[in-house]
């Protein structure tokens, strides 16, 4: 419910509420007001009546409104309500009944006072005041709306802000300046606070670029000095051996360091610039780099890519994703060498040949996890592509069965 | 006159800088080099250098501002850019200011000799259509070779390795480094040993069926070089 809704039907329901007592409280004090008036004027006629009753015979009174009746006892007076049936028709009354000491004779005298003109009046004035009310009740209403609803708008252009806030691009978030202490306070936190968060994820960024340059110059003085040593006539045999593994494994650190970094990246969402991805051409550009590896080894490649599929998303982490796919469903190969590539609508789906694994299933995607018989894999290309599908919602699936499957379900 | 080609190296990193002067030295290159941008630019106000190669991080600003002054001031000069930032937008920015090629640290020397050669190639092509080692022939810019004067066909493949081969001669070159250089196009770790080794297996035996020495030697455990006796 909208913040204007909820206030708009508080403010509705406590004015039903209030006109329904209001009315009611209304009515019976005007009524009470009015019968106040009628006693008086009845009191007034008794007073003529008891006058007139010292020198003439009361029966001579009598009239439609006015009652005489003998009476063997005298008692107070006394005020109530009636209804008579007039031409077939309710009529309220109003009625005095008081008693006359004629020469020790009694009379119970009945005066009544019809309250059907006063009755009108008093609806009429009921709904006069009540029609104010609501008139102003109404004007009320509206205002209020309004005041809240220019109120809230720069509360809603905040929320609108925020939602639209991307900590990727250099743009800072700018909010409005607001009249209302409330959300001028509000706008000052979150703004505040999106500075700060900016300011953190560029020196995250910052850091992770230094992190990358620190070690990466070490790693070229090593790699200059191995690439320099092995260049002298006079190495044995073993020495020669012994720097081959040294220039191996600085390479490996290399790439590992590489592929972390990458992986910092993505999970720090760098790459945020997407673009339609044609995923069957995207393949068979991939496929092209893999040739060599693919007809040196003899595997055997079957694709299923009759349907058109394109993603919107970052083009190299596109190319990452398919390609590491690729990689994985060779290097975990074994002499059957076989991967089946197949594309439909919304899913990619790459199953390859290959040894059981040697740790539990759902730790395939985890760094680091690999095969104890192939020890010359980094162990990081799938947990790039569980990134890479996390950050874009894909899901990302594991089953084993004659074959090892990855699957790709794409929204 | 001294015709040996010079190069600008632009480095803070002293050890790296001290591999590279040795390493272009040997390599019969003549080598200024600059540890910083102010040096830098009295370098390129005062002499005329064939290649460039900058760091792009120094200490007192960017290299990316050497590259429009040493294009100003001669065109032919190649500029390669050295960084151990791979950021895209970095290279991006670095080629569309002029520079020519763009290196990735760590790199290994031979490749960046190999790159240094094809690029002043590339900025003076009428003095260096062709590379002639004995018997063998070699047109880069035509992908072409010449055996004895007679064409052999190469894969891409083969060709850049020969190329390759030709441009670090006398130099032991690891199966990393070739590993490196041949899948350039993908970062990879693991299958390029098998690669590097069938390569250069079909890139002999093509050499030699048409009468070609065996220049491309086996070095044990550790790699290949190319040998002109």
């Amino acid at each position: 419910m909208k913040l204007i809704t909820k206030s708009s039907l508080t403010f509705i329901s406590a004015s039903v509420i209030f006109f329904l007592i209001g009315s009611i409280v209304m009515y019976f004090s005007v009524r009470t007001i009015v019968s106040t008036n009628l006693n008086s004027v009845l009191n007034d006629k008794k007073d003529e009546v008891t006058l007139q009753s010292i020198s003439t015979e009361l029966n001579n009174y009598q009239s439609k409104n006015l009652i005489i009746e003998k009476s063997n006892h005298v008692s107070n007076d006394r005020f109530s309500d009636t209804v008579l049936i007039e031409d077939s028709k309710y009529v309220l009354y109003r009625k005095l009944d008081f008693y006359l000491d004629q020469n020790n004779k009694f009379y119970k005298v009945t005066i009544l006072e019809s309250q059907n003109r006063t009755d009108l009046l008093i609806t009429k004035l009921v709904i006069m005041i009540l029609g104010l009310a609501f008139l102003f009740f109404l004007i009320l209403f509206f205002v209020n709306r309004h005041s809240i609803k220019s109120t809230l708008k720069v509360f809603y252009n905040t929320i609108n802000k925020i939602e639209n806030f991307d900590i990727n691009t250099t743009k800072n978030l700018k909010l409005d300046s607001a009249t209302t202490f409330e959300i001028r306070k509000m706008n000052s936190v979150i703004q505040t606070m999106a500075d700060s968060l900016k300011k953190d994820f560029e020196s995250q960024k910052e850091y992770i670029e230094n992190v990358s340059h620190e070690i990466q110059t070490p790693l070229s003085i090593i790699n200059s000095k191995l690439d320099e040593l092995i260049q002298s006539e006079n190495l044995s045999k073993t020495q020669l051996e012994q720097i081959a593994v040294l220039m191996d494994s600085t390479n490996r650190l290399y790439k590992i360091n590489q592929a972390l970094i990458f992986l910092t990246k993505i999970d720090n969402r760098f790459y945020n610039e997407a673009s339609n991805i044609n995923l069957n051409k995207l393949l068979i550009q991939q496929l092209e780099f893999f040739d060599d590896i693919i007809n040196q080894r003899g595997i055997k490649l079957k694709l299923n890519t009759n349907e058109e599929l394109n993603i919107y998303m970052n083009k190299d982490l596109a190319e990452s994703m398919i390609s590491n796919l690729i990689r994985n469903a060779i290097v975990h190969n074994n002499f059957r060498n076989q991967i089946h590539i197949s594309i439909t609508k919304n899913s990619f789906v790459i199953s390859n040949t290959g040894e059981d694994l040697t740790f539990p299933e759902s730790k395939i995607f985890d760094r680091f996890k690999r095969s104890e018989s192939n020890k010359r894999s980094l162990g990081i290309g799938l947990s790039v592509v569980r990134s890479i599908c996390k950050l874009y919602s894909f899901s990302l699936s594991y089953t084993k069965d004659e074959l090892h499957r990855f699957v790709i379900k794409f929204k | 006159m001294d015709n040996r080609l010079k190069i600008l190296i632009v480095e803070d990193e002293p050890e790296i800088a001290k591999s590279t002067l040795s390493f272009l030295s040997e390599n019969d290159f003549i080598c200024t080099h600059c540890i910083d941008l102010k040096s830098a630019n009295l370098e390129i106000k005062n002499n005329f250098f064939h290649a460039a190669l900058l760091d792009l991080g120094l200490p007192d600003g960017d290299g990316l501002n050497l590259i429009k002054k040493i294009k100003s001031k001669n065109s032919n000069t190649g500029v390669i850019i050295v960084s151990a930032k791979d950021a895209l937008n970095k290279k991006i920015e670095a080629l569309e200011l002029g520079a020519d090629d763009y290196l990735t640290k760590p790199f290994f020397l031979s490749e960046l000799n190999a790159r240094i050669k094809s690029l002043i190639r590339r900025l003076n092509v009428e003095e260096n259509k062709k590379i002639v080692l004995n018997e063998l022939t070699i047109f880069p810019e035509e992908m072409r070779v010449l055996v004895h004067n007679k064409k052999i066909d190469l894969t891409t493949k083969e060709f850049s390795l020969l190329l390759y081969f030709t441009s670090n001669q006398n130099r032991v070159l690891s199966k990393t480094v070739l590993g490196e250089y041949m899948s350039s196009n993908y970062d990879d770790y693991g299958f390029t040993d098998d690669l590097v080794y069938t390569h250069i297996k079909n890139l002999k035996k093509k050499l030699s069926s048409v009468g070609c020495a065996e220049y491309i030697k086996n070095i044990y455990g550790i790699g290949y070089k190319f040998v002109i006796e």
